[in-house]
């Protein structure tokens, strides 16, 4: 008992053997969207949620937000089952994939009518509608009606919607779908000074390198199957190291090449070398000694999320090809 | 932080924000909030909708038309024949109009939004679905009592205007075509719960509304359909006599022929107006209830 109040992390977010099977119209039309899935977001983490297109990523978020219900299986949110009480959604924002708000309000009376809704009022609710206008770069547009507001303005304000207030969890599906880059920034930005303050993020997410820069950790879901789950630092594996060399001639890159080490990132003279799991650096660098190229670096590689994500759901695919 | 002390943190921002004391009434209030922001805003929704302002103002061209320009144009020629008449016209528009408001308005909010998909970010609120409902219902009153106001209205001091006496009469039938309207709206609205466009709730608000006017000849039918003692026949009755008994019978709430036919400021006869009322409110209630149990579940 003890042992479980000064446990370090808490869980925040947690789903037992959750299912979840849409039926169709007709028998056999049925889509078992997610199978058993265990998912657990820890308090104060970014978790990136990844999967490919149809993978149920959504059907998990609109579960947890009590949008659609389970077909088996539970979920806790703050330590409750029952998710759809007031403790514990005034405790989440929510950023629905696809921006759609009322577009005859002007920016600044939808948060006033989303504020009002978490029960805010008064000089509490103005500040809070300054500050989160603020935050998301949205103050110059505030009195535009959102009918002419652009894609990336929506989802500012969509943003801006589920931060208004002030929330423990901050549940975004594809936050940053649409924007410029410089706009995925900022809101990349945003999302870890929030991270930072102390509050959960559970993300979906199709932008690989953008979830590798601030996610704590990620689970990859394909076919309602969450096929891996964990921290960025134990899923992606730096068994490989990187060989920097400069001089390099056609020949030594032949020799090199025959040898079984892949080349990379060839600019003129200078290349990397990969040495992949298995092989021994010594005798990478030892066959550039012979060549006569100059040592630059040598450096442990980690894998890059998206590497990690085209093995996982490539194998999953390889298993679901041999299951049928 | 642990979930205790973030449940916590949520629990202690919420005591500061919530006014202490008075009970009952502060929980009722703080559970009513919520309905009545969703009220407000589905009314500012609801005006803007072209449908529903074309309707209105169509009507309102129709009262004024009948009523002002035919006084205007010849106000010596006009008989009690044509009064009648121009009564006859404006109670019907007002009858008709309304009804088309109120079936439009209350089959579309609830699909429109979820179509739109706004009701994902309401709905991730600390609003529950029921409080959702009634604010949603709560609106829809808003716009058919401002709609049968300003149509009744323009009316009621048209015939002022001939007359100059307050034709309080209008008023009562007035009162009791709107809870005809609640009874229509509730309905409607119920099965816009389980709908997902508003086309199926608009077809099944008028056939409310027509059978609901015609439970009179449902009576007939039934009488009739038992005599050859056939087995189509029979179920015809069958049918009529479950329509008849489950539907609410709509004609109650009309006084049209008192108006046509009394002075202005006679209190209405042969009816009960609380009872009608009561008789809205219980059919009303009973329409709520349906849709929230259609939409308690449903998903989004
Ligand atoms: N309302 C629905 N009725 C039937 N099937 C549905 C419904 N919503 C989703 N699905 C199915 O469930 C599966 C998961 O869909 P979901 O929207 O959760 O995917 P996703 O991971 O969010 O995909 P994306 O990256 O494209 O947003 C898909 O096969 C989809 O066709
Ligand atoms: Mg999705």
């Amino acid at each position: 008992m003890a042992n479980e109040r000064f446990k370090s992390v808490s869980v925040i977010i947690e789903t037992r053997d959750l299912n979840k099977i849409y039926e169709g119209a007709l028998r056999g039309q049925d889509v078992h969207a997610l199978k058993n899935l265990n998912l657990a977001v820890n308090s104060g983490e970014i978790f990136g949620y990844l999967g490919p297109n149809g993978s149920g990523k959504t059907t998990t978020i609109k579960m947890l937000l009590g949008l659609i219900f389970p077909t088996s299986g539970s979920i806790e949110i703050l330590g409750t089952t029952d998710i759809a009480a007031a403790k514990v959604k005034r405790n989440i924002g929510y950023l629905p994939e696809g921006a759609y708000y009322p577009d005859f309000l002007q920016g600044e009376e939808i948060l006033r009518y989303y504020g009002r809704l978490y029960g805010l009022a008064g000089a509490e609710l103005n500040n809070r509608i300054d500050a989160v206008l603020e935050l998301v770069g949205m103050t110059f547009a505030r009195k535009r009606l959102l009918r002419g507001y652009s894609k990336g303005m929506r989802q500012r304000i969509g943003l801006a919607q589920a931060l208004i207030s002030d929330p423990q969890i901050l549940i975004l599906d594809e936050p940053t779908t649409g924007l410029d880059p410089i706009a995925r920034k900022e809101i990349r930005d945003i999302l870890a000074r929030l991270r930072d303050e102390g509050k959960t993020l559970l993300i979906s997410s199709h932008e690989l390198l953008e979830v590798e820069l601030i996610s704590n950790r990620v689970g990859i879901l394909f076919d309602g199957v969450l096929q891996t789950s964990g921290t960025l630092d134990d899923l992606l594996t730096t068994r490989e190291v990187l060989i920097e060399v400069d001089n390099v001639s056609p020949q030594s890159i032949e020799v090199i090449e025959k040898a079984g080490f892949r080349i990379e990132d060839r600019v003129h003279q200078r290349m990397k070398l990969r040495v992949p799991e298995g092989r021994s650096t010594y005798e990478a660098l030892e066959l550039c000694k012979n060549q006569g190229l100059t040592l630059v670096g040598v450096m442990p590689r980690r894998e890059t999320l998206e590497e990690l994500f085209v093995r996982v759901i490539g194998a999953a695919e390889a298993e679901r090809r041999k299951a049928s | 932080m642990s979930t205790q002390d973030v449940v916590n943190a949520g629990g202690d921002a919420l005591a500061a924000r919530k006014p202490t004391g008075n009970g009952v009434f502060s929980t009722v209030a703080d559970y009513l909030r919520g309905p009545w922001c969703i009220a407000i805003y589905t009314w500012r929704e609801g005006i803007r909708k072209k449908t529903l302002m074309g309707f209105l103002i169509l009507s309102l061209l129709v009262i004024f038309g009948s009523t002002f320009l035919s006084a205007f144009l010849d106000p010596s020629a006009e008989s009690d024949m044509e009064l009648k008449l121009i009564k006859d016209i404006c109670v019907t528009t007002i009858s008709i109009f309304g009804v088309l408001i109120t079936i439009f308005i209350s089959a579309s909010v609830v699909p429109n939004e979820s179509e739109n998909k706004v009701i994902y970010t309401v709905l991730s609120k600390p609003v529950r679905r029921v409080q959702y409902l009634l604010g949603k219902f709560l609106g829809v009153q808003f716009i058919i009592i401002v709609n049968l106001a300003l149509m009744g209205g323009l009316f009621f001091i048209a015939l002022y205007l001939r007359q100059w006496v307050l034709p309080t009469l209008l008023l009562w039938s007035i009162l009791l075509t709107y809870f005809e309207f609640l009874i229509i709206s509730a309905f409607t609205f119920a099965i816009s719960c389980a709908a997902t466009s508003s086309v199926l709730p608009t077809i099944g608000g008028l056939f409310i509304y027509i059978t609901g006017t015609l439970t009179e000849y449902l009576k007939d039918v039934e009488v009739r359909s038992g005599q050859s003692g056939e087995f189509f026949d029979e179920m015809i009755g069958w049918l009529a006599y479950g329509l008849r008994n489950v539907l609410p019978n709509l004609q109650h709430f009309s006084l049209k022929m008192q108006i046509l036919d009394r002075a202005p400021n006679d209190p209405p006869t042969d009816v009960l107006i609380p009872h009608l009322m009561a008789y809205g409110l219980i059919y009303a209630v009973s329409g709520f209830i349906m849709a929230y149990l259609i939409f308690r579940r449903k998903e989004l």
